[in-house]
């Protein structure tokens, strides 16, 4: 083939996105972007559309004017650049086009089936990507000019799992106590050795049984992709189990709210048997929202429950490696499995996770960027109008039915203008933080009672109310693009892992596996249904 | 925009001599290592990015 023949796609692909970088920059694909409500990533679209496609023309232009040899440069950087490229722009696809014209279907699609398809199905990038990756690979083969970039997509998902890393902060883990802490660990390493367990019984491949046991124990994507290396999980493997994950997750999705319901458990031990039970982060919020869309309180405890699961990657990747290690006929000493099988990326992990905790990124008490902060700003407090609103109720005393603590905090709110502690305590920031926590408590009660309708309230004064709430809640837009360039990675690294993936290896799989994930599933959920109706009260974070 | 394709398998036919071979054939790295570590140094890089234009900029 020569030089030019062989940039051809190259600089086909780079042009399209240097063209599409340059229409959605005119404004022309606006009233599209808006229908997909994508409109707000437009600065994204042509940003990453110009640097990508001005990389991919750059690196034409040198493939023409460079002799091609086989330096480190050509290897990592020009060889791999065509397929790199594709990927990026399929991932572009169904990021911004594809995924939310699934979205916008199911919807339209809710009146006649009664729910949304994409929300059970769980159709979103990583199960699109997936499968556009599959499709690919199984009808037009994956291009000979984009072999070499389809080989990145292992690297990828690991930075993927990095950046993980950032979301999550001690002072979450801290809050629930050691006694939740023992309960999730309990569940997360007894599914990992029922899976090996029954992985040895039905007599399943070891590096199939390996991954299967992370993903199962631990949660869907992260771990499958952590554990691989460990195990020398084949891509198909890696792929098997996160499709049992999330395959069983759609069962949860159903029947947790329902049997949650019937068993008579509270918001509490409802959002700890969910956190426990169902693997998928996406999963355990929409099961959660499910049983309860009033109480935030079951929300956030499932949530808890199950990011602390995601902490226990380390543990189940050394696990894992001693496991395979043994299968393998290797006696491995603590040493070789410590240091010598331990994955550098986790270590990756496990730093981001401590400058997240150490305050790099947001304050510590972060959850996934969000977090809650009293202290005085002009962008905290609601605005004049609101508060003419609720200055004139309280005057006028149109407020009725609220208890004393209540009404307490509806005048501070008024005094204030924002949320906040006391003006004197501002000194003391615990204390501050405490009051401040105290008072949006209380109206927090007053909306759920005004929604539950028990209390009557003005629109105006509820809306007034709410944004107060919502003004306190901050982002932090450090953690927010850190976990946008994870799920840029993910997305990246799952098309990439897709076009791994034959029709015949998925065949060569069998349906063991899938037995394997229900079984150890159902039993999880089954076990842990009892121990949380047993041990878990209501009140578990501190 | 090919005139061959190439799947995983007839990619690999000449690639079946050891499993560590298969593994290595599905990725750009010589070794397992090399690839943990430029994942590893390319997040910190990034994280680095996103630090400077998010919070210290």
């Amino acid at each position: 083939m020569t030089q030019a023949q062989s940039n051809k796609p190259l600089f086909i692909i780079s042009g399209f996105m240097v063209i599409y970088a340059l229409i959605a920059s005119s404004g022309v694909l606006h009233p599209l972007m808006k229908y997909l409500h994508t409109a707000k990533a437009v600065d994204l679209q042509v940003s990453m559309g110009l640097i990508c496609g001005g990389i991919g023309i750059l690196g034409g232009i040198v493939n023409i004017v460079r002799k091609p040899g086989n330096t480190s440069f050509d290897r990592f950087v020009l060889q791999p650049l065509p397929g790199i490229l594709l990927i990026l722009l399929m991932a572009m696809a169904i990021r911004w086009y594809v995924e939310p014209l699934v979205k916008l279907f199911s919807h339209n699609l809710q009146p006649v089936l009664g729910f949304k398809i994409y929300k059970v199905l769980n159709l979103n990038y990583v199960i699109l990507g997936l499968l556009a990756g599959v499709l690919i690979t199984n009808t037009y083969g994956i291009p000979k000019f984009a072999a070499a970039g389809v080989k990145c997509a292992r690297f990828v998902l690991k930075m993927g799992v990095i950046m993980l890393g950032a979301r999550y902060s001690f002072a979450e883990l801290a809050k629930l106590g050691t006694y939740s802490i023992f309960l999730v660990g309990t569940f997360v390493l007894g599914t990992v050795f029922l899976v090996l367990w029954l992985g040895n019984l039905f007599k399943q491949p070891k590096t199939m049984t390996g991954v299967l046991a992370a993903g199962m124990g631990v949660c869907g994507v992260s771990a499958t992709v952590a554990v691989a290396p460990v195990v020398k999980a084949k891509s198909e493997e890696m792929a098997y189990t996160i499709g049992t994950i999330l395959s069983f997750g759609i069962i949860c999705m159903f029947v947790f709210p329902t049997v949650g319901h019937w068993a008579g458990m509270n918001p509490v031990q409802f959002g700890a048997w969910a956190g426990t039970g169902i693997l998928n982060s996406a999963q355990v919020a929409a099961s959660a929202l499910a049983f309860n869309a009033v109480d935030i309180k079951t929300l956030k405890v499932a949530e808890i429950f199950n990011i602390t699961r995601v902490l226990f990657l380390p543990i189940i990747v050394l696990v894992l490696a001693a496991w395979f290690g043994k299968e393998t006929g290797k006696k491995l000493t603590f040493k070789e499995v410590v240091i010598d099988k331990f994955p550098i990326f986790i270590i990756g992990f496990l730093l981001l996770f401590a400058m997240s905790s150490m305050g790099l990124f947001s304050p510590p008490t972060h959850y996934k960027g969000k977090f809650i902060d009293y202290s005085y700003n002009e962008r905290t407090q609601v605005t004049d109008k609101e508060w003419d609103v609720l200055n004139g109720a309280v005057q006028a005393n149109a407020i009725k039915g609220l208890n004393e603590e209540q009404m307490a905090a509806v005048k501070d709110l008024v005094a204030q203008r924002q949320l906040a502690g006391n003006y004197e305590s501002r000194g003391d920031k615990d204390l501050f933080q405490k009051q401040g926590e105290a008072r949006m408590f209380q109206l927090e009660t007053i909306l759920a009672a005004a929604k539950g309708g028990t209390l009557h309230l003005e629109k105006n004064v509820k809306a007034a109310i709410h944004h107060a709430i919502k003004q306190v809640h901050k982002k932090s837009k450090t953690v927010t693009t850190l976990t946008d360039c994870m799920i840029w990675f993910f997305a990246f690294g799952l098309i990439g892992l897709g076009m791994q993936i034959t029709k015949k290896a998925i065949f060569q799989a069998g349906g063991w596996p899938l037995a394997i994930g229900i079984i150890s599933g159902v039993t999880k959920a089954t076990l842990s249904f009892f121990v949380v109706l047993w041990l878990v009260k209501d009140v578990v974070l501190k | 925009m090919s005139e061959k394709k190439v799947t995983p398998e007839s990619e690999n036919t000449d690639k079946n001599t050891g499993e560590e071979l298969e593994e290595r054939a599905l990725s750009v790295f010589s070794s397992e290592r090399n690839e943990d570590m430029t994942a590893l140094v390319l997040s910190l890089l990034t994280t680095l990015i996103v630090l400077i234009f998010t919070k210290w900029m």
